[in-house]
């Protein structure tokens, strides 16, 4: 069984075949997307959002990689962690963990939606969170 | 809405702080009387004199200001808690001077205190481990806006570096600061130092401070009347933003919004006080990392978009140079506890003006410029000059 670290920001497909999504609106006044959702447009201030699943595809504008553990995991092992910012097709950037080494990016490259299990909970849930992960050339 | 209302007859009359550093023993209220009560000397004010307060400070809990507020006796005047994340003194301050402007009273104080080092592992959303956004270290996204630069401009890290070893070695003439080097730091021994995140390194970012500083603002006249024969510093705008809806903008995750929320609130100021930037004398940012000092030196105004790797190589930004940015160190030195940070560049600008600023004086500086932003984001400008007489 696994568990978002929080609710309302993706989905996560029973069906391994599926794909995960962001979970965004669409503002109905003035056509902009956002992510994660709203219930006021940040642009037009209209209220007439709808809800629309995101992604799993988009572009990377940036990235880094720290040299720290990344927060919330278990893996002493884990030495650092890639950074991103991650354009959707849609319009809204999202700021996300990648998945990859120090040397496995370059802005402009396709990258793709992923889940990632941080740790088990108490009730011995996995608790996941997104990350974008380079797209298979 | 209406265009800013100029400042006419505010002045700093007076500052005061402690040094910056790691002071395990020492509480915010011990560190907030000794800033409060230099200051207070400096502007040859009593407290009894000061009309209202406005104490920031970002991580000492629910209180912690206005019981502050008592080291200084209790005389029963309206004080105010400020929080604005990195921002927070330069807000306080602004919060003083308009105080004064409005007539709401003659004196205020403006006081900021914190303990980093003590409040590290706490703080809000960003860094609790059970939310979406709190797996990123807030170091990471100056790192991402480091790596877009670099791949727009051709920015070089020894840029960066080069910057940082010019903060630090500011620092070393500035008894105020963190970080005091015994030795000329190179900007080599920056890019050698410990990987935070791509490509940033720990000398190119600022230390956990902890601390205290304060301002006393009153009229032009009364600061004449104070401390007859000293320059008066007078504040001709101070200017506070959020940020502007821009394509683009990621809502989860990153410290400090668009870019543009600098160069907007820089103009903002600058229209307030009716000058530009090619009137400014010396400047203060918010040099949490060196790259974003960098990027500060186009939205501020000091170069076109895309020579601030220019501006660099020439050296225009130490002292000594055309426009010298953070003479005191900057964040990376003088150090970053947070609620007093905005008023230590007062601090720093009000000596620079007043030209007590000794080893570090920027010769015949009349006019400073103090920016900030701060998480969730805002941006803060200020802007003071020495009277003409």
């Amino acid at each position: 069984m696994k568990v978002p670290i929080e609710t309302g920001y993706f989905t996560i497909p029973e069906d391994p075949a599926e794909k995960p999504r962001l979970l965004g609106t669409r503002c109905r006044s003035c056509g902009e997307h956002f992510f994660p959702r709203r219930v006021v447009c940040a642009r037009c201030l209209d209220q007439e959002m709808e809800a629309v699943p995101l992604g799993p595809h988009g572009t990377l504008h940036t990235w880094t990689y720290v040299h720290f553990p990344l927060f919330g995991t278990k893996r002493a092992d884990h030495g650092g962690y890639a950074v991103g910012q991650i354009d959707l097709p849609e319009g809204p950037r999202v700021q996300s963990v990648l998945s990859g080494g120090p040397d496995a990016f370059r802005i402009g490259m396709p990258m793709e939606l992923e889940l990632e299990t941080l740790r088990e909970n108490r009730e011995g849930q996995e608790v996941v969170i997104f990350r974008f992960r380079p797209e298979a050339a | 809405m209406t265009g800013p209302r100029r400042l006419e007859d505010v002045a700093v009359l007076g500052v005061g702080m402690t040094r910056f550093g790691v002071f395990p023993e020492r509480s915010n209220a011990d560190l907030a009387r000794e800033a409060g009560l230099a200051a207070l000397a400096d502007a040859n004010v009593s407290f009894r004199d000061v009309g209202e307060a406005f104490v920031g400070y970002i991580f000492g809990g629910a209180m912690t200001g206005i019981r502050a507020m008592k080291e200084f006796g209790l005389t029963g005047l309206p004080a105010t808690h400020v929080e604005n994340a990195s921002a927070t003194g330069l807000v306080a301050f602004r919060d003083a001077v308009w105080a004064v402007a409005s007539g709401r009273c003659e004196i205020a104080m403006a006081l900021g205190f914190d303990r980093m080092s003590a409040a590290r592992s706490e703080g809000g959303r960003g860094q609790g481990r059970d939310s979406i956004d709190g797996v990123i270290l807030p170091a990471a996204y100056f790192a991402l806006w480091a790596m877009r630069r670099m791949h727009e401009r051709g920015t070089r890290p020894e840029h960066f570096a080069r910057i940082a070893a010019k903060n630090w070695n500011h620092g070393a003439l500035n008894p105020q600061s963190d970080r005091q080097p015994d030795h000329r730091v190179t900007p080599e021994e920056v890019l050698a130092s410990r990987k935070i995140a791509e490509p940033l390194t720990a000398m190119m970012g600022c230390p956990v401070d902890d601390g205290a500083a304060c301002a006393i603002v009153g009229s032009r006249a009364l600061a004449r009347r104070l401390r007859p024969g000293r320059p008066v510093v007078s504040v001709l705008a101070s200017v506070l933003q959020t940020e502007t809806w821009t394509p683009g903008h990621t809502f989860l995750g990153p410290v400090v919004g668009p870019a543009s929320m600098s160069r907007d609130t820089a103009r903002a100021a600058y229209e307030q006080a009716g000058l530009g930037p090619a009137d400014v004398s010396v400047a203060y940012c918010h040099d949490a990392f060196a790259n974003e000092e960098l990027e500060y030196y186009e939205l501020l105004g000091f170069c076109a978009e895309g020579d601030a790797e220019k501006l660099v190589e020439e050296g225009a930004t130490e002292l000594g140079g055309r426009i010298p940015f953070n003479s005191d160190g900057g964040l990376i030195a003088r150090g970053h506890p947070g609620g007093p940070t905005g008023l230590a560049q007062i601090h720093e600008a009000a000596l620079q003006l007043r030209g007590e600023a000794g080893p570090r004086q920027v010769p015949g500086a009349r006019t400073a410029l103090a920016h900030l932003v701060g998480g969730g984001s805002v941006c803060t400008v200020s802007l003071l000059a020495r009277d003409v007489a």
